[in-house]
C-alpha cells in the first residue's frame, strides 16, 4: 500500500479528521449491534493509516444504511468513506470469496446473478419471452460489454492475487 | 500660505542614518515653505515651544514634522498647534524613523532621498489641508437596558447607582431571567433565587431605573447619543398598579388548566397566574390565548385588578446607549428524533430538570419521573443534545451544559442518595475557577461517567427508556435502561432577538450570536457606536461571566455618556449635495447603517460616522470626502511622489491606519530591512483607496503599486478590506486591459505583528517589478507588435 490511507480519503473528499470519537456512528449501527463491526474504530484506523483495516472482514459488514452519515454531529461522510475503504481494498486484492464470484459472473453473462432456467421456465408459464430484452439475448451486446470490462480492467482488478 | 518644515533627529535613530541637514536644506527650497528646521528631539518641551514660537512669530500657518510615526505622536504634535492657537488638523506628520531610518540604515543616501520624497508628498498634502472641528452634540444619558436577566440587572443596578437613568425591558412577565428559573447554581451550589431575588426587587425600587415588564421593543431609531426608542407593553389584562400579587384569590376560582411557560410543560397553572413565585414585579397575568372570559375571577380579586378590556400601549423615550442583554433560548430537543423528546415522557429537558429541583417550582422540589410519578432510581443525563452537532446547525459547544449536570447531579445525589446517576459525555468541559473540582467531586460522590454520544433511545419492554451507545473507552455498544433521561439541551440565541438585531444593524456570527467589535479585545462592544452586549446575547456563558460582561456594559456606557456630550471625531464622511447624484451606492456600501437619502441626497451620520472611507471610494460622483482624507490631499501627495521618480523600480503605497501601516512601523521597530522603494501614503482603511489613486499614481510614472490593508475578517470597519479586494481585483482587470502587466497592482492583507512579512513582501515586489520592466515597457511592446494603446491610460484615469 503506497498511497497513505487518509490522503486517498481526503483527496477523494472523504476528510476524516475532524472526527471527534464520540461514537455516534457505532452506538446507531444496525450491523454493528450482531457483528463485529465498529465503524468508530474503522474510521480510527483509517486517520492514522493502519492498513491492516483494508484485509478486515468487518469492512463489509455494513449494510451502507447511512445512520451513521445521517447521524454524525461533525457531518462527516461515514458511509462513503467506507465504501471508498471497501474499494481502496478489492484494489489491494482483498476481496470476500462470494463478491469475486459474482465479479465473474458479470464478466460471463454481464449480470450478478444471472437467469438460470427455473426463471427461464417461470417466465415462459407467464406468458413472456423465456430471455428478458437485456445483454443475455444479444450476444453481440454481451461481448460489447466484456470488451468494456476489459478495457477497464475490471478482470484485473478482480482476480485472486 | 506660510508651511513650516521640522525633520527630527531623534537623537541618533534618525540622523545616523539620513542627512537631515541636507534634508532641511531641500525642505526650505520647496515651494510655501517660509521655514525648516533640524532638532533634535522636536517631542520634548523645548521641541515642542520651538514649533510654537514659529507659528507665533514667523506667522507659520500650516506644520509639516518629519519625525516618528504618526501613530506614536501625531495627539501630541496637535496638541502643540493647539497650545500655538492653530487648528490642530493643520498639521501632517512624515514617518522618517520607523518607516525610513530604521529599515535602511544600509543605505544612508537613498533614505534621506526616501524621506525628502516623504517631505514632499506631506508639503503637498499639507497644502490641502483644512480646519477641522470636532462637534459636540448633547447625548442623553439614559441607558436602555434590553433583557431583564441576571447580566441586563447587574448592569442596570451598576448604572443606577452611578446616577445613570434606566430604562430596562423585558419580554416576559418577570424579570429575572433563566437564573431565576434554576435551583442551585455551579460551583458554589447557592440557591439561585435567594443570590438573584434581592437584585431583582432592587431594579423594580431604584429611584433611576424604568421598568417595563411584559414588553417589546418595537424599534429603535437614531444613533449613539440620541437613540429613539418604541416599546410596546403587551396587556397583562391586569392593572399593574392595583394588583397586590395575592394569586390565591383569583387562581383558585380560574376553571382553566394552562402549560405556564416558566416551568417547560412540567405541572399545570391556571389562565390567571404568577409567573414564579418571585416574580418582580408581583403581578398576575391572564393568559389571553387560553382565558374563557368567565368573569370568576374579575369577582375575586379584592383589589379590582382585573380588567378584560386592557389594549396594548406604546411608549416612547430617547437613550444615549443601548444594552443588548436578550439571553439565550433552548435547542428544541424534539429536532433530536432519535432521543424521542415528545415521544417518551420519562425522557426530559435540563431545564426541566431545574423547575422539578427548584423547591419553589411546580413539584416543590421533587424529581420524579413522569410516567410513574415516583422518585428515578436511575438518571442518565445526555450531554451536547443541540450543541457541538452540524446536523442542527449548531456546531458549537454551549459552555454551560456540562457544569450544568455535574450540578444536577449533585443535587440529585443530595436528596436521592440511592439514585444511580450517569453521565454520558464526548468531552467534559470543565474549564473555570472551581470547575475542575467540582468535576472531580462530583465523580467522588458516586456519578458514573460513560464517554460516547448516546446514539438513540428507544421504549424497552416496561415502557422504561433504553439508551443505546457506545462505550468508546470499552470499544463496545451497550444498552441500558434507566427511569429517566435528562438531555442537556443546549443555548441558541432567542428568536425575539433576531429583530433587535435588525434595528440597531448588529452583525451575526456564524453561530448565529451577536459579534462583538473584536473578539478578543472588545468583548462587550457591538460593532456599532453606542452598543454594547451583555451575557449569552452574544454567546453561551455561565452566569458569573454575565454578570462580569453586564458590568462592564455598564461602565463603557458610563465612559460614553458621562458628561452628556459627545464629540464627535471630525474626520469622519462629509456628503457635497452639490454633487451628489442620489444613486444609493454609498447606501449598501455602509455596512453600519450610517448613510440615509434624505430629498434624494445622501446624508451621512457624521456623529456616528466610523471614518473608514468606504463610501468615499464607492461614489461614482466623487461626491463623498473623508476629512482629512480627502480625495484632493490624496491625489497631491501621489502626484508629489511621482514628480520626482527618484528610483526605480519606483512604489506607491497605500496603507491602512490599523494593520498594514501598523505592521510597517513593526517591521522598523525590529529593524528589519527592506529596499528603499516604496513611498507610503496612510488612509484609515484599505476600503478608502479609490481606483483613481493607484492610476493616478501608475499614469504619474509609478511602476507598482501597493494596496494594503488588514488581514481578511480582521478589518477594524468589518468588512472594508473585502470591498477593498473586490475594487483592487477589478482594477487589476481594467490595468490589464489597457496593456499593462495587472502585477504593477499589488494586494497584500497583512496582520500588524506580521514584520518580516512585510519586509519580504516589498522586496519580492521590487524584484517582480524589476523583472516586468519599468511602467509602459509593455506597451512599447505591443505598440511595434500590433496596435496603438498608448494614450488608453489617460482615458481611463
Amino acid at each position: 500500500m503506497s498511497e497513505e490511507l487518509p490522503k486517498v480519503l481526503k483527496a477523494a473528499g472523504l476528510d476524516l479528521l475532524s472526527c471527534m470519537q464520540c461514537g455516534t456512528c457505532t452506538g446507531s449501527c444496525p450491523s454493528g449491534r450482531h457483528t463485529g463491526l465498529n465503524t468508530r474504530r474503522i474510521l480510527r484506523d483509517a486517520r492514522k493509516n493502519r492498513t491492516a483495516i483494508l484485509s478486515d472482514d468487518a469492512l463489509w459488514l455494513c449494510t451502507t444504511c447511512y445512520t451513521c452519515q445521517e447521524r454524525c454531529p461533525r457531518n462527516i461522510p461515514i458511509t462513503d468513506a467506507l465504501l471508498e475503504l471497501r474499494r481502496l481494498a478489492v484494489k489491494e486484492g482483498f476481496m470476500l470469496p462470494e463478491h469475486r464470484r459474482i465479479s465473474e459472473m458479470v464478466m460471463e453473462c454481464g449480470h450478478a446473478v444471472p437467469l438460470d432456467e427455473e426463471t427461464k421456465q417461470k417466465r415462459e408459464e407467464l406468458g413472456l419471452d423465456s430471455i428478458p430484452e437485456t445483454v443475455q439475448k444479444y450476444p453481440e451486446a454481451l461481448q460489447e460489454v466484456k470488451n468494456l470490462l476489459k478495457a477497464c480492467k475490471f478482470d484485473e482488478l478482480t482476480a485472486e492475487k | 500660505m506660510r508651511i513650516g518644515v521640522y525633520v527630527c533627529h531623534c537623537g541618533l535613530n534618525i540622523a545616523g542614518v539620513i542627512d537631515v541637514l541636507a534634508l532641511q536644506e531641500m525642505a526650505a527650497e520647496l515651494e510655501d515653505v517660509v521655514l525648516a528646521r533640524e532638532v533634535q528631539f522636536l517631542c520634548s518641551d523645548s521641541g515642542q515651544e520651538g514649533i510654537i514660537k514659529d507659528i507665533k512669530e514667523n506667522k507659520v500657518d500650516r506644520v509639516v514634522i518629519a519625525a516618528c510615526s504618526p501613530r506614536l505622536h501625531e495627539k501630541t504634535f496637535r496638541h502643540v498647534m493647539e497650545k500655538a492657537g492653530l487648528n490642530p488638523y493643520l498639521m501632517e506628520m512624515v514617518n522618517i524613523r520607523e518607516q525610513c531610518s530604521w529599515v535602511h540604515a544600509d543605505d544612508p543616501q537613498m533614505a534621506t532621498q526616501k524621506a525628502f520624497d516623504l517631505i514632499r508628498m506631506g508639503v503637498a498634502k499639507a497644502k490641502f489641508l483644512k480646519e477641522l472641528n470636532a462637534t459636540s452634540s448633547r447625548a442623553s444619558r439614559n441607558v436602555l437596558i434590553i433583557g431583564g436577566g441576571v447580566a441586563g440587572i447587574e448592569a442596570a443596578l451598576n448604572l443606577a447607582e452611578a446616577g445613570f437613568p434606566v430604562t430596562m425591558v423585558e419580554r416576559e412577565s418577570t424579570i429575572g431571567g433563566k437564573m431565576a428559573l434554576m435551583n442551585e447554581v455551579f460551583p458554589t451550589n447557592d440557591c439561585s433565587i435567594c443570590v438573584l431575588a434581592p437584585k431583582m426587587t432592587e431594579v423594580q425600587n431604584h429611584p433611576n431605573i424604568t421598568l417595563y415588564t411584559y414588553s417589546e421593543v418595537t424599534d429603535i431609531s437614531g444613533s449613539v447619543g440620541k437613540f429613539h426608542v418604541k416599546v410596546k407593553r403587551k396587556p397583562r389584562f391586569i392593572v399593574e398598579d392595583k394588583c397586590k400579587g395575592c394569586v390565591d384569590l383569583c387562581a383558585a376560582v380560574c376553571p382553566v388548566e394552562i402549560e405556564n411557560p416558566m416551568n417547560y410543560g412540567v405541572g399545570k397553572s391556571r389562565a390567571i397566574y404568577m409567573p414564579i413565585p418571585q416574580s418582580v414585579p408581583q403581578v398576575v397575568l391572564i393568559d389571553p390565548d387560553h382565558c374563557v372570559g368567565c368573569g370568576l375571577c374579575l369577582q375575586a380579586c379584592p383589589a379590582d385588578a382585573v380588567d378584560y378590556e386592557q389594549k396594548p400601549e406604546e411608549i416612547e423615550f430617547e437613550a444615549g446607549a443601548v444594552i443588548v442583554s436578550t439571553g439565550y433560548q433552548l435547542f428544541d430537543a424534539s429536532r433530536k428524533k432519535e432521543y424521542g423528546f415528545g415521544k417518551y415522557p420519562d425522557v426530559i429537558t435540563n431545564m426541566q430538570l431545574e423547575r422539578m429541583l427548584n423547591s419553589a417550582g411546580p413539584t416543590g422540589g421533587r424529581v420524579i419521573v413522569p410516567s410513574t410519578g415516583k422518585p428515578p432510581k436511575s438518571v442518565a443525563f445526555i450531554q451536547c443534545v443541540g450543541s457541538r452537532d452540524k446536523t442542527v446547525g449548531n456546531e458549537y459547544c454551549s459552555r454551560v451544559c456540562c457544569m450544568a449536570a455535574l450540578k444536577n447531579s449533585q443535587m440529585i445525589m443530595e436528596r436521592y442518595p440511592d439514585a444511580e446517576i450517569t453521565i454520558h459525555y464526548i468531552d467534559i468541559r470543565a474549564a473555570g475557577e472551581m470547575y475542575e473540582e467540582y468535576y472531580t467531586r462530583t465523580q467522588a460522590m458516586g456519578v458514573d461517567f460513560i464517554r460516547g454520544k448516546v446514539a438513540e433511545i428507544y421504549a424497552g419492554e416496561d415502557g422504561r427508556p433504553v439508551l443505546r451507545y457506545e462505550n468508546t473507552l470499552e470499544c463496545r455498544v451497550e444498552e441500558e435502561a434507566c427511569d429517566l433521561v435528562v438531555l442537556s439541551t443546549g443555548y441558541e440565541p432567542t428568536k425575539a432577538a433576531e429583530g433587535i438585531g435588525r434595528m440597531l444593524n448588529l452583525a451575526r456570527r456564524p453561530d448565529r450570536f451577536f459579534a462583538s467589535a473584536h473578539p478578543k479585545m472588545r468583548p462587550v462592544d457591538a460593532p456599532v457606536s453606542g452598543v454594547f452586549l451583555a451575557g449569552c446575547a452574544s454567546g453561551p456563558k455561565e452566569i458569573q461571566v454575565s454578570i462580569a460582561q453586564g458590568s462592564a456594559c455598564a461602565s463603557k456606557a458610563m465612559q460614553l455618556l458621562g458628561t452628556g456630550e459627545l464629540e464627535a471625531d471630525p474626520m469622519g464622511a462629509h456628503v457635497d449635495p452639490e454633487k451628489c447624484i442620489g444613486c444609493r451606492t454609498c447606501l449598501e456600501v455602509c455596512k453600519f447603517g450610517k448613510i440615509t437619502i434624505e430629498d434624494k441626497k445622501a446624508v451621512v451620520d457624521e456623529v456616528s460616522c466610523y471614518g473608514c472611507g468606504d463610501c468615499s471610494a464607492a461614489c461614482p460622483a466623487g461626491a463623498i470626502q473623508m476629512r482629512n482624507f480627502e480625495n484632493e490631499q490624496i491625489f497631491a501627495q501621489v502626484r508629489a511622489a511621482t514628480a520626482h521618480r527618484s528610483q526605480s523600480p519606483f512604489i506607491v503605497a497605500f496603507l491602512c491606519n490599523w494593520c498594514s501601516y501598523a505592521c510597517a512601523d513593526l517591521t522598523g521597530m525590529s529593524r528589519l530591512h527592506y529596499p528603499t522603494n516604496i513611498r507610503v501614503v496612510r488612509t484609515m482603511c484599505s476600503a478608502r483607496v479609490n481606483p483613481e489613486f493607484v492610476l493616478e499614481a501608475l499614469k504619474g510614472g509609478a511602476d507598482g503599486v501597493l494596496v494594503a490593508g488588514c488581514r481578511m475578517d480582521e478589518c477594524h470597519y468589518i468588512h472594508g478590506n473585502f470591498d477593498a479586494k473586490r475594487r483592487m481585483d477589478v482594477l487589476k482587470e481594467v490595468i490589464n486591459g489597457i496593456g499593462l502587466d495587472p502585477r504593477r497592482l499589488r494586494t497584500l492583507w497583512i496582520s500588524a505583528a506580521e514584520g518580516e512579512r512585510f519586509s519580504n513582501t516589498i522586496t519580492e515586489f521590487v524584484k517582480e517589478l524589476e523583472e516586468i520592466g519599468p511602467i509602459g515597457t509593455e506597451l512599447k511592446v505591443k505598440e511595434t507588435g500590433i496596435k496603438e494603446t498608448g494614450t488608453e491610460l489617460e482615458e481611463v484615469a
